[in-house]
């Protein structure tokens, strides 16, 4: 028995099996399943979930995979050595905004991720500057900044590691992190 | 004879002539060895290394350790051509030059050879090591060291060292490690860990299970800087390798530094709000200066040996180009020009060179004169970093650590295996 992938799963994995005392689902359930916007687990049904110390998002996506596409907020996607915001990205950032205004205890961490193109560093700084117009995005549709950090893995937690154009464009990503909802 | 003058190449210049003298023998024609100061890449020197004798006892395998490390070590050098042990007649004794039989040696094709011997007396270790000129039957230099039982490597190294002085008239780089970041504990994690120069001798430094990144060390080798999510984002932290003791070095998140020449100051990247900007701390984490203040990345500082300068990369342009900065005026200058991604330099610690990693196809490793003017291609890589003679760079390729000489021309494998291998720093020489 494994339970699901990131944070958010864990979270829902855990209230599923208060619920129902019987164990984590065996395949990774959709979203639907276990949560999410109009899911069973609304905010404040368990208002004191903890927010997780810092670094344990890091050692979660090491355990467990990076956080992949999926939950409630989509990722958004970038060009090679670029971190302006495309108009799809746009949209895909007033949907998230629109479900951040909806669950208005959420607070996400905005990771940036680069594909392995590059030197490390390079793509740390790079990562920083994808998290970061994300967040600025998001604040200008109205998020308070404060529901809204910002972290860079550069091209530390690629979410595809063959070496194809539609692989790389996968890893160029700005990935959403439920912190707490 | 002018083309050779560089002082420092006359020692080699002058050996060479001994060693290619035994080339009038037609029977040795085979050797391709020109007359001419040897470079690293060519054909080789060929070298005879014969295992360490037992001077006080039956096990020999110190002996064997030994001559495995200098091999390695001459190996990556390029400038030798190491004759397998299989091929030897002679064992290991006998030592006195009188003694040693040099026409088996030449039949071997050897031109030069290692021959010593070592005792362990309790854990005391004593090694007396010699280098001949086989053809000249003469001794060109030997060493006696004494140490513990655990400094054999460190020994082999070090007498590697003096071999290429024996013969480049330079010092060698192979008594220095080599940290890097790898994923060969498993998993996605990456660590920090420490190599010696045959790249087996491995230990693993960090136990965080977290991503530990961009590690730098101290000129006395015995600190490591290295940024770690273990508190979050990627702080850096002080490794003191000696007594063990990890420290957050400032509360800001960054992605590599390195230590000035004189270990006075730590020059970082650190990113704020997104953006990256150049910075100096001491090594009790206390800000001295800021050194960039623009919306751009700043990133890779890398000082000159003088410590008067940093070359540093910076998207200031649009893309990622190396500059050049004066500390104390904190003017800097574009120095790249070619390409559209120039990143993570690195100034050789002779001063005359700056490599770097440009895209162009995949990516390859390139060096610069400080002044500017036509980079020049190593090889094929990502984030070099200079041996602490100048003449070497270590770097990725493909998840791998390699060694190459500056001119690209001699390119050897360090690392391979059990994980990734990224991020490559050179230590300065050990004690």
């Amino acid at each position: 028995m494994r339970c699901a992938r990131g944070w958010y799963w864990r979270l829902g994995c855990v209230l599923l099996v208060t619920v129902f005392i019987s164990g984590c689902p065996k395949k990774t359930p959709p979203p639907s399943e276990v949560g999410g916007p109009g899911g069973g687990l609304g905010p404040g049904e368990r208002g004191e979930t903890n927010l997780p110390p810092p670094g344990d998002t890091t050692r979660e996506h090491i355990e467990h995979g990076p956080g992949e596409e999926g939950g409630p907020l989509q990722d958004i996607h970038f060009a090679y050595d670029s971190f302006e915001l495309s108009s799809e990205a746009r949209e895909t950032l007033r949907t998230n905004s629109d479900w951040l205004r909806n669950n208005s205890q959420a607070k996400i961490e905005i990771e940036g991720h680069c594909d392995d193109r590059g030197t490390a560093e390079y793509n740390l700084a790079l990562g920083a500057k994808r998290a970061k117009a994300a967040r600025d995005y998001l604040a200008s549709l109205g998020i308070s900044p404060e529901r809204l950090s910002t972290i860079s893995y550069g091209e530390e937690l690629p979410s595809c590691r063959e070496e194809t154009e539609s692989c790389w464009e996968q890893n160029r990503r700005a990935h959403f992190q439920l912190l707490t909802r | 004879m002018s083309k050779y003058g560089g002082g420092e190449r006359k020692v080699g210049w002058r050996i060479l002539l001994g060693l290619v003298a035994l080339l009038g023998v037609p029977s040795l024609a085979g050797a391709q060895i020109k007359l001419e100061v040897p470079e690293p890449g060519g054909a080789g020197i060929p070298i005879a290394i014969s295992p360490l004798k037992n001077l006080a006892g039956e096990d020999q395998r110190a002996g064997e350790i030994f001559a495995d490390v200098i091999a390695r070590d001459l190996d990556i050098s390029g400038y030798f051509k190491v004759i397998d042990r299989g091929a030897y007649i002679e064992g290991p004794d006998p030592l006195a030059p009188e003694q040693i039989n040099f026409p088996n040696w030449s039949l071997l094709g050897a031109l030069a050879l290692v021959k010593g011997g070592f005792s362990l007396d309790g854990d005391t270790l004593t090694v007396e090591v010699r280098l001949f000129d086989v053809a000249q039957r003469k001794q060109l230099g030997g060493k006696r060291y004494r140490g513990e039982r655990k400094d054999l490597r460190r020994m082999a190294h070090r007498f590697a060292d003096q071999i290429m002085l024996f013969i480049t008239g330079e010092l060698g780089p192979f008594n220095s490690q080599i940290a890097f970041v790898s994923t060969r504990a498993g998993g996605r994690a990456k660590e920090i860990y420490v190599t010696d120069l045959t790249g087996t001798e491995v230990t693993q430094i960090t136990k965080d299970r977290t991503l530990s990144l961009g590690p730098s060390w101290n000129p006395a080798a015995n600190v490591l800087t290295y940024f770690s999510y273990k508190q979050g984002g990627p702080y850096p932290y002080l490794r003191d390798l000696l007594s063990g003791r990890d420290s957050r070095l400032y509360p800001v998140v960054g992605y590599r530094s390195q230590w000035s020449p004189d270990g006075t100051t730590i020059a970082v990247s650190l990113e704020q709000q997104g953006n990256s900007d150049l910075f100096l701390l001491s090594p009790e984490g206390r800000l001295i200066q800021r050194l960039t203040e623009n919306p751009d990345i700043d990133i890779s500082p890398t000082w000159s040996p003088d410590g008067r300068e940093i070359a540093f990369c910076s998207s200031r342009s649009g893309n990622p180009q190396i500059y050049v900065m004066n500390v104390n005026s904190g003017r800097s200058r574009r120095l790249t020009f070619r390409g559209d991604y120039n990143t993570s330099p690195a100034w050789s610690p002779k001063g005359d060179l700056i490599a770097y990693t440009t895209r162009s196809g995949g990516f390859r490793i390139m060096t610069i004169s400080p002044e500017g003017g036509d980079p020049s291609e190593v090889t094929a890589g990502e984030d070099p970093s200079w041996a602490p003679d100048g003449r070497y760079l270590v770097f990725s390729q493909r998840r791998r650590l390699y060694v190459a000489s500056k001119d690209g021309r001699s390119v050897k494998q360090l690392t391979g295996g059990g994980g990734d291998d990224t991020s490559p720093a050179w230590s300065s020489r050990l004690e």
